[in-house]
């Protein structure tokens, strides 16, 4: 596992609880977002189990005897749903998708490198994408199938690639 | 029989005091003339001593204080305006500089600590963004202290709390801190925990639950604590502005 530095607010011990101040409560909230993306991002996941929070060492800091309680987790995770940086599964709203990128930025960013590659007008597997060889340095390697569907959805709307269908592989071709 | 008081006297006494009077003013003016000499005389030695040692009032902390000291001696207050004689001194233009620059780190720092930073953490927060030369790194708590002093003309949104034992803090969000406010933390400040509870200043300040609780939750609502329920004996109230690892981040 990546290790991050913790921001100074891990150690402090009411950061783990949602605080009645509403401006103290905004910072709080914020400093979560920053800490729950920066988390995600260095362990490379994209998905947070809001049922499996509670022995996650970004959500219970053993050394100060402090954890965020599974509802608190649920207050940040809507926050960020609010300004599109997070979105659940499904509607019990246990597994979030976490956007360490927006869709935009993710949908961008995979369009330049096909676009540095000379891969316009030409068909790329999903697989290649997230697994490929020639993708190995990009960020979105290994990105969340999910995210990486969505975020190729809102390019297609843009109408820079068209997803397809064939055999039982999903592919795209870039404009 | 007595004899009452006859015109003549009247008007003798009146004549008297007519007279006083004229003697009286005619003193005064003596008096003024020569206070203005002096004075005169005095604003001119101060004026040619201070352009005589403005840079080294500017640059040197311990010259400053003693400047500062001998001005309060004599009952002057060089930071009072900044228009007449004293604006030569150029003494008021270091203050003020100062002063926005504290203003600067408050803001700053405002969106961690609520608003209330140790005068020890401005310090080291401006030194640092004063840049290297030396006489960007001479500024004294007392220098910090004058400054800060001259911001309340701007309302009651900076303040310093007195910690005892030479601490103090800077409060740069309005609202008043009663006596009560600065006993809480000056008990946080001399624990050196960064955090009270209600038990504790009843134990320590003999204070009554109802008493704690007050002086507890109004520091909530004005933002200047963090609430910590997951304490197993009660909940603790934490100051940012104290905690080791915020004041260094």
């Amino acid at each position: 596992m990546t290790e991050i530095t913790w921001p100074w607010q891990y150690n402090f011990p009411p950061f783990f609880t949602i605080q009645p101040h509403a401006e103290t409560r905004a910072k709080q909230l914020e400093a979560w977002q920053q800490l729950i993306v920066e988390y995600l991002k260095a362990t490379r996941q994209s998905t947070v189990d809001v049922r499996e929070t509670q022995n996650n060492p970004l959500f219970n800091n053993t050394a100060i005897n402090r954890k965020l309680s599974q509802e608190a987790v649920l207050t940040i995770l809507e926050d960020m749903a609010r300004t599109g940086r997070a979105a659940p599964t499904d509607k019990s709203k246990n597994v979030w998708e976490v956007y360490w990128h927006s869709l935009d930025e993710w949908g961008n960013m995979v369009y330049n490198w096909a676009c540095s590659n000379g891969l316009n007008n030409s068909v790329c597997t999903l697989f290649e994408l997230r697994e490929g060889e020639n993708t190995v340095d990009e960020e979105f390697h290994g990105l969340d199938m999910n995210v990486l569907l969505k975020a190729l959805k809102a390019l297609e709307i843009k109408g820079k690639c068209e997803l397809m269908e064939f055999d039982d592989n999903q592919g795209v071709k870039f404009f | 029989m007595r004899r009452r008081a006859g015109l003549g006297a009247i008007q003798k006494q009146k004549l008297e005091q007519v007279k006083y009077r004229e003697k009286g003013s005619e003193i005064q003016e003596n008096q003024f003339q020569q206070m203005s000499k002096q004075l005169e005389v005095f604003r001119e030695n101060l004026e040619e001593f201070a352009t005589k040692h403005k840079n080294e009032i500017k640059k040197n902390a311990q010259f400053r204080r003693q400047f500062q000291e001998m001005c309060a001696a004599i009952g002057v207050d060089p930071l009072a305006s900044g228009k007449g004689f004293w604006s030569v001194l150029g003494i008021g233009d270091f203050y003020y500089e100062l002063g926005v620059q504290i203003v600067e780190v408050c803001l700053a720092t405002n969106y961690k600590n609520g608003g209330l930073i140790t005068l020890e953490e401005l310090r080291t927060r401006l030194v640092a963004a004063r840049g290297k030369a030396k006489k960007h790194q001479e500024i004294t708590n007392e220098d910090l202290l004058a400054a800060v002093k001259k911001l309340r003309i701007f309302g009651n949104g900076f303040t310093v709390v007195p910690m005892g034992k030479g601490k103090w803090l800077v409060q740069s969000v309005p609202g008043e801190l009663n006596l009560d406010h600065t006993l809480v933390l000056q008990k946080v400040s001399s624990l050196g925990t960064a955090w009270v509870s209600n038990s504790i200043l009843m134990d320590d300040l003999g204070w009554t639950q109802t008493r704690a609780q007050s002086a507890l939750s109004y520091m909530i609502r004005e933002g200047l604590v963090w609430v910590d329920t997951q304490d197993p004996n009660e909940t603790l109230l934490w100051f940012p502005s104290m905690f080791a690892d915020c004041v260094s981040a």
